[in-house]
Formats: C-alpha cells, sequence, structure tokens
C-alpha cells in the first residue's frame, strides 16, 4: 500500500514531539492547544503535508490533555476545556492524592482519544460521501445551521448569532473574488486601504489575534499576576494509584466520549462544553452525586474523557463537510490551505492515503500522549511554574512569527495581529462571543459564495426551501436548534430566577 | 442595483453590482439584530450608562493600567522596529531579531513584580536567548520568513 510509504519515522517522530510540545503548551494557563496548533503552523510548510499534520495533529492531543495538570495541581486550568476537571481534581490534590488523580485523567483521556478515533474513522467518509451530493444551496444551508448551533449554544443566543454575523461581515471585507464568480470589486473598506486588503484579512493572524494576542493583553490588564505554585508541586501522599478504580466507571467512559465525540461533531463548539456536559450527565446519573465536587474519580473520568474525545469529533466535520468542528481544527484548515489543498467532501476519497495517514497520526499522538504523561508526570507538573513574565513576551514573539510567515513575509499580517488583538480584547469587554464571531469568518466567504451562486443558478430566493428534501432535513434541523436554545435559555433562567429566591 | 422583481421572489443579481450583494443583506440582518438586542435589554443598557446598580465600566477594577499601557505601547513599537531595521538589512531575518530583544527585555521588565537583580538577570538572559533560539532555528533551518 502506497499509505505505509507516506509513514517514516520522521513522521512518527513529529507526532511524538508534536504530542509533548503540545502537552507543555496545554499545561501552562493562558496557553491553549488552539495557540499552539496556530503558533506552529507556518513550520508545517517546509515538512510537507503528511508530517506537517502528524505534528499539529500532536499538538491538538496534547494540547487538550496538558491543561489536565494545572487544573489538578492550582484549580487553574490550563485550557477551557479543563474547567470541570478543577472541581474533582484539585479537591484530590489536596487530600494528596494528586498523582491518582492525574493518572485517572491521562487514562481516561486516552480512552477518550481512542474512542473518537475510531468513530472518525468510520463515520466520517460515510458523511463526506452524504455530502458530495451536496449542491449550492444545500452547503449554504449547511453552513446556515452551524452558525444557528453556535449561536444557539452561546450564552446569550442574539448576541451569538449577531457576533457570527460580525465575524462574516469582517470576512467579506476585500475583493470579490473573480475566481469565486466574481467581478473583482474592492468592497466594504476605504480607499487608502485596497493594496493591503486586496485578499482581505488573512486568516491565520486573526485568529492569533484573537485567541493570542487578546489573552495576553486580558492578562496585562490584570496585572500578570504570577499564580503562587510553589507549595503545590509535591505529588503524592495519600491512596495510590491503581486501575481497578476503572472498573465502575465503564459506562462513565463510554457516554462521556460519546458525548464528547458528538459535541466535537457540532461546528464550532469546543472543549469547555463537552467536558461540561459530560460531567452534569455524570452528576445526574451518579450513586452518589453529593461526591462529585470533593474529590470523586467519576467526575475526573467524565471530564477528561470527553474533551479527549472532542478531538476526534472536531475532525469529522472538517474533513468530510469542511466545516470545522472547533477552533482548533479551524486553524487546521490553515496547514490544507499550506499545502494548496482544500478542505470539503471530497477531501477523504482523492486524498485517501493522507486520510489513513491522519488517523494514524491520531491514534499515535494519543498514544504518546499517555506515555509522556504517565510515566513523566512529575516532569511535566514543574513545567507550571515558569512564570508569565517570560512567557507571554515570548508568546508575542511566535506570534508574530507565526503571522509573518504564514504569507511569507507581509508586515500588514503583523499589524492585523494587533488590530484584531485589540479588538477581541475590546469585543469580549462589550459582550461579544468570540468563538461564533471566528467561525462566522472562516465560513462567510462560502456562505456568500454559496447563496449568490445559488440564486445566479435559480433565480429565486424560494429554491432554498423547495430544492430537494435534504433542503427540507436542514431547515428541520436548523428549526431544532433555534427552538432547543430557546428551552435551554428559558430553562436557565427559571433555574436562575429559582435560586436567587 | 439593477435587480428586476419579476415575481415577489425571483431575482436577478446585477453583475456589476454583484459585490454588494450579499454585504448589503448582512449589513441588514446587523441592523435589525442590533436594534433587537438594544431594545430586549434597554433596562439593563439604560442601568448600566447612567450607573444605578452595575455601572458598566471598561476597564477592570483594579485595573494594572502600566503593565497595560506597557503592552499596548510596546508592541505596535516592535512592530514598527522591525519593519524599519528589515527594510535596511534586508532578508535576513535581522529586523526580526535585533528588534525582539530589546523587546522581550522591556516587556519582561515590565511585567516583573519584583525587580531583584538575580530576576532582571534571568529576563536578560531570555531575552537574548530565546530570540536567537527562534532566529537561527526557524529563520536558518526551516528557512521560514522573518521580518
Amino acid at each position: 500500500m502506497e499509505f505505509f510509504d507516506l509513514l517514516s519515522p520522521v513522521f512518527f517522530l513529529l507526532a511524538a514531539a508534536g504530542a509533548i510540545v503540545g502537552i507543555i503548551f496545554g499545561a501552562i494557563p493562558g496557553m491553549t492547544a488552539t495557540m499552539a496548533v496556530a503558533v506552529c503552523l507556518p513550520l508545517t510548510y517546509s515538512l510537507g503535508l503528511q508530517e506537517g499534520l502528524a505534528l499539529l495533529l500532536g499538538l491538538y492531543v496534547g494540547g487538550i490533555s496538558g491543561g489536565l495538570v494545572p487544573a489538578i495541581l492550582l484549580y487553574i486550568p490550563g485550557t477551557p476545556s479543563s474547567i470541570t476537571t478543577t472541581f474533582d481534581g484539585y479537591p484530590m490534590a489536596q487530600k494528596g492524592e494528586a498523582e491518582r488523580a492525574l493518572k485517572i485523567c491521562i487514562v481516561a483521556s486516552l480512552f477518550g482519544g481512542l474512542f473518537s478515533a475510531v468513530v472518525l474513522f468510520f463515520f466520517a467518509p460515510i458523511l463526506a460521501d452524504f455530502a458530495i451530493k451536496f449542491s449550492y444551496v444545500e452547503k449554504f444551508l449547511m453552513i446556515l445551521f452551524a452558525l444557528t448551533v453556535i449561536a444557539s449554544l452561546s450564552k446569550n443566543m442574539l448576541v451569538g448569532i449577531f457576533s457570527g454575523l460580525i465575524g462574516v461581515f469582517l470576512s467579506l471585507i476585500g475583493t470579490y473574488d473573480v475566481s469565486n464568480g466574481g467581478n473583482g470589486e474592492y468592497r466594504l473598506m476605504f480607499e487608502f486601504m485596497e493594496p493591503y486588503l486586496e485578499s482581505g484579512f488573512s486568516l491565520l493572524p486573526v485568529l492569533i489575534g484573537l485567541f493570542g494576542v487578546a489573552t495576553i493583553i486580558e492578562q496585562a490588564e490584570k496585572g500578570v499576576k504570577e499564580e503562587s505554585a510553589e507549595r503545590k508541586v509535591q505529588l503524592s501522599n495519600g491512596a495510590p494509584f491503581q486501575f481497578a478504580v476503572f472498573r465502575s466507571q465503564f459506562v462513565n467512559l463510554i457516554r462521556s466520549s460519546t458525548i464528547g465525540t458528538f459535541i466535537g461533531m457540532l461546528p464550532g463548539i469546543g472543549g469547555s462544553a463537552a467536558s461540561v456536559l459530560a460531567y452534569t450527565q455524570q452528576k445526574n446519573l451518579s450513586k452518589h452525586p453529593e461526591e462529585m465536587g470533593k474529590g470523586a474519580p467519576e467526575g475526573l473520568v467524565a471530564s477528561e474523557s470527553a474533551n479527549n474525545a472532542l478531538t476526534g469529533g472536531a475532525l469529522i466535520p472538517l474533513l468530510s463537510l469542511g466545516i470545522p468542528g472547533d477552533s482548533t481544527t479551524a486553524v487546521l484548515i490553515g496547514a490544507f490551505t499550506l499545502q494548496g489543498l482544500q478542505v470539503g467532501p471530497l477531501f477523504i476519497g482523492e486524498n485517501i492515503d493522507t486520510w489513513y495517514a491522519m488517523i494514524t497520526a491520531l491514534l499515535f499522538a494519543n498514544l504518546v500522549m499517555f506515555a509522556v504523561m504517565f510515566y513523566a508526570i512529575r516532569y511535566i507538573a514543574k513545567v507550571v511554574l515558569v512564570p508569565k513574565f517570560i512567557l507571554y513576551p515570548i508568546i508575542i514573539m511566535m506570534c508574530v512569527v507565526g503571522a509573518y510567515a504564514i504569507n511569507y513575509g507581509i508586515m500588514f499580517d503583523v499589524w492585523t495581529l494587533l488590530l484584531f488583538g485589540i479588538f477581541g480584547w475590546i469585543a469580549s469587554k462589550i459582550g461579544l462571543e468570540i468563538a461564533p464571531l471566528v467561525i462566522g469568518f472562516i465560513l462567510g466567504g462560502s456562505a456568500e459564495v454559496y447563496f449568490v451562486k445559488s440564486l445566479e443558478s435559480y433565480g429565486t430566493f424560494t429554491i432554498f426551501f423547495t430544492k430537494s428534501p435534504i433542503a427540507a432535513v436542514l431547515w428541520l434541523l436548523i428549526l431544532a436548534s433555534v427552538v432547543f436554545s430557546i428551552l435551554i435559555h428559558r430553562k436557565s433562567k427559571a433555574a436562575k430566577t429559582s435560586a436567587t429566591v | 442595483m439593477n435587480q428586476s422583481l419579476s415575481s415577489l421572489f425571483d431575482i436577478t443579481i446585477d453583475f456589476d453590482q454583484s459585490h454588494l450583494f450579499f454585504p448589503r443583506i448582512v449589513i441588514a440582518l446587523l441592523a435589525v439584530l442590533f436594534l433587537w438586542i438594544v431594545i430586549s435589554n434597554a433596562g439593563r443598557i439604560q442601568a448600566a450608562l447612567t450607573g444605578k446598580g452595575n455601572k458598566f465600566r471598561f476597564f477592570e477594577p483594579n485595573a494594572d493600567q502600566f503593565r497595560l499601557l506597557a503592552t499596548l505601547i510596546l508592541i505596535p513599537l516592535y512592530f514598527v522596529a522591525m519593519d524599519q531595521i528589515g527594510q535596511l538589512i534586508p532578508n535576513m531575518g535581522m529586523g526580526f531579531l535585533l528588534s525582539s530583544i530589546p523587546f522581550m527585555f522591556l516587556l519582561s521588565l515590565a511585567y516583573l513584580h519584583q525587580r531583584t537583580s538575580r530576576l532582571i538577570m534571568l529576563i536578560a538572559a531570555n531575552a537574548i536567548v530565546a530570540p536567537l533560539f527562534v532566529w537561527f532555528l526557524l529563520g536558518q533551518i526551516f528557512n521560514i520568513s522573518l521580518p
């Protein structure tokens, strides 16, 4: 099989290196898996597609897993997907059971990651085959569905939709590309900006700015205070780790991994939603719900298996529909673009060897993550101690390298970093939601192309409703997600008012 | 925009103006949503602006103005320096290297809470080593363009 030729030792080395570096990024609070992938993305150009993907997938898996370390040791999640790990991990650490907590989480993470990789392997090609039949109308409705899902899961649905639309608007700035059937005219900008914004804002500087630079500006505003970490890194005085703890957790593992994979499949929703949902489900179904939050292994298992299961799940819509499952996979699109490939329903069929290579990288990265974290946990724990005043300037420097190199040397992209960094900082202050905004930005261009082409081909607005049964199903899904979100918001409002009574 | 509406929903898009078609729809939707949000939250917005209850604060309480300003000033200076030096000495990544060293030193210094000579030496060492490492590894070995 040609595929085995692609698996050079360098491939495995890069997957392993990616996992290790990802774990370190994830373990440092304030740095996320998305940032790790975004910053290392430009490196992949010189590496070639399979090797580059091996590195990035390693970073992804490692980044999500690394977050559990400070969550348990410092009560600070290393990445947003580890928030629920703090609930039970920290109390266990305080009882001296830190090593036990860490190892439980690592095993749960491995399970979640492998589970979702298997689901990815079997499900994505089926979805891709199905999606090939989509015409412009269905493709547009698919994007509309993605945007409504994200909006409906954000705190305030109207604001979520508004943020998504702002993202779409920002993506339209530039020329209406001739290669997409447009007329090549500049729009939505003043004349002096034309030479810079001919192709609009580049995705990667926007992403790094919104997620990386904005975080650092926020931290600067808060004073860049160091967590008092010295006391926290002693690991085991209490009960030792035993695999036996998993005997009663099997159902929990499967259910939480399924939740994580499914949430990953929903476009734009990320790790924190997956782990929170899995945790609350476990709490609802637990035999001893009062134990959770005080150091119950089941809480750790639910949280960590769900957030690692997200990795495979998020790749499903990316590789079958071309729609990213979360912000990290959104950045992965950049890797394909660097190599001149387009993700979409045809991707798997036309690049079957790359597909197999990706699955291999994912599986291998999970194994490396497990091996490294399980056996080297004492060293990893020390990472938590790097001081922020050293770290943040390094991050800014890496962001600059990433932004500049992405288009082979355009300074404007570096300024885009700052622009969107400030924009992201201000946006979260006034209540805009960043995740819908980013997805809107990524999908906005395609949304326009599909929408306009549908109208140009069929000449009437009603085509969106009458095109085919698939379109009807998509409308039902859109409606369902809107109704669902209204119900959720009513429920949480009722819960809030009854809680304050 | 020349759009002929022969029946209520039929539409043809004039090619010369087609670059404005979708943006106008998006802008219209944004305007509608904005009004909707403002109207449904009118009470809270009024309270936030006039100061009864939760006054809207742009900055965090106890915002660290010094570090914030340091960040917002040093970063643009860094970019400008990179660009200018890069134009003086093109294609070697020197702009990046020579501006990163002072930037990292100054920003780390600004973020520091305790100024001891030991920490300052640490920052200085980092400010020299880290950019050199990145410049060498990424610029020379991986051949990535650096300013």
